[in-house]
């Protein structure tokens, strides 16, 4: 028997369903929290961030109509509560594209660490701005287009393949010795 | 295509972080919280109660077209009763509506002096039926008197037992089916009941028109 899509579980838990509820949060807790998780940078930010989302879900469990798919509203979420993060942060909604957003001061043993590939790329992921990194990490955790990712961040389709496009090529640069 | 295909297998090869257990817990804990603390609106079912609201939905719909169907038929046998209509001779009439113009007598009117029923003939112009009333109502006195002397000189017991069931059922019959109860004492030859029900019904009536068909049948023979 074909297990129930998100939307249904998402339906059946406004109904009550409460088991609905863990079931799809077992199947999305892992990608929305790395999500958020290398979006943010910081543990105790994401986790404050990924818990919200969440109560956000729960609390309109009698509301939601699935219009759309229940990942592109469960990422528009975490989307619009990772840019009211970044606004506290001093970071204007236009320099999310920006070039040349300032890493966290890198220390030395990151430095060492940042020989190896895996190290290199998850740096190099950190590096991206954050509107580039937002497009990367919805696309490599949640499996998104560029239209769903254009939908959750409600950019365009032409700035999020541009995003997309400058995130690929910056960490392909990091990767590029290999 | 293959570059991002790379980067995407580098990627796939990161460390799968998961949310801390504590995180879990409370997500969960406020997840079933909310269903205990707000219940589901009320919305069908799913699973084997499924069925429920289906049929309850058909039994009330069959029940409120039982109901309006009732009350429909209860109106119509109200509509035909008030409506006068002529009776042939020898049978039971099926009323048919009045064929005037004139709207139907509303039904706290049913058992008062009706005013003249025209039924195949035109109603006589109005300066005529102060006359009729008059005239009428002194043929009731006289044959009120009679009928009083004839019921005296000992009608038969079941006869007049059934001339007081006659008179009873008239007290709520209509009009129609009183004059119809005179005709079959008539045919009956029981004359002096079927004249003091005549008397009855005049005084009753006064302004009744007995159509030719019933009223040749009528009078005393």
């Amino acid at each position: 028997m074909e297990a129930p899509g998100d939307e249904q579980l998402m339906l059946a838990y406004g109904r009550g369903d409460a088991g609905a509820f863990e079931t799809l949060y077992r199947r999305h807790r892992g990608p929305l929290y790395r999500f958020v998780l290398r979006a943010l940078k910081q543990r105790s930010a994401a986790e404050e961030l990924f818990q919200e989302v969440w109560i956000r879900v729960i609390e309109s469990r009698t509301r939601y109509a699935p219009q759309a798919r229940f990942t592109t509203w469960l990422y528009t979420i975490a989307h619009n509560l990772l840019v009211d993060h970044w606004r506290k942060k001093g970071l204007a909604i236009v320099s999310l594209d920006a070039e040349d957003v300032a890493l966290e001061s890198a220390n030395p043993a990151r430095q060492a660490e940042a020989r190896e590939s895996l190290a290199r790329l998850l740096q190099a992921i950190e590096a991206l701005p954050p509107a580039q990194r937002e497009a990367f990490l919805l696309h490599e955790e949640a499996g998104m287009t560029v239209a769903e990712i254009a939908a959750v961040t409600g950019a365009g389709e032409e700035a999020a393949k541009s995003r997309l496009r400058y995130a690929m090529a910056k960490l392909k640069a990091a990767l590029g010795d290999e | 295509m293959s570059d991002e295909r790379k980067i995407s297998e580098r990627y796939r090869e990161l460390p799968l972080e998961e949310p801390p257990r504590h995180l879990d817990d409370a997500i969960l804990a406020a997840s079933r919280r909310e269903t205990r603390s707000r219940p589901a609106p009320l919305v069908v079912p799913s699973g084997r109660r499924r069925w429920y609201f289906p049929v309850a939905a058909a039994a009330i719909i069959v029940l409120a077209v039982a109901v309006t169907v009732h009350m429909e038929r209860d109106e119509e046998n109200l509509e035909v009763a008030e409506a006068p209509a002529p009776a042939t001779a020898g049978k039971r009439e099926t009323l048919t509506p009045d064929p005037q113009p004139a709207p139907a007598p509303p039904l706290r009117d049913l058992y008062k002096a009706q005013p003249a029923q025209p039924a195949p003939e035109a109603p006589p112009p109005p300066a005529e039926q102060p006359a009729n009333r008059a005239r009428a109502m002194a043929r009731a006195d006289a044959e009120q008197a009679q009928a009083r002397e004839e019921t005296r000189s000992a009608a038969a017991p079941p006869a007049r037992a059934a001339s007081d069931r006659l008179a009873s059922a008239a007290a709520v019959a209509s009009p129609e089916q009183w004059l119809q109860g005179i005709a079959d004492l008539r045919r009956q030859g029981r004359h002096e009941e079927a004249d003091r029900q005549l008397a009855e019904f005049r005084k009753r009536y006064p302004d009744y028109r007995i159509p030719d068909a019933i009223g040749g049948t009528m009078e005393k023979r």
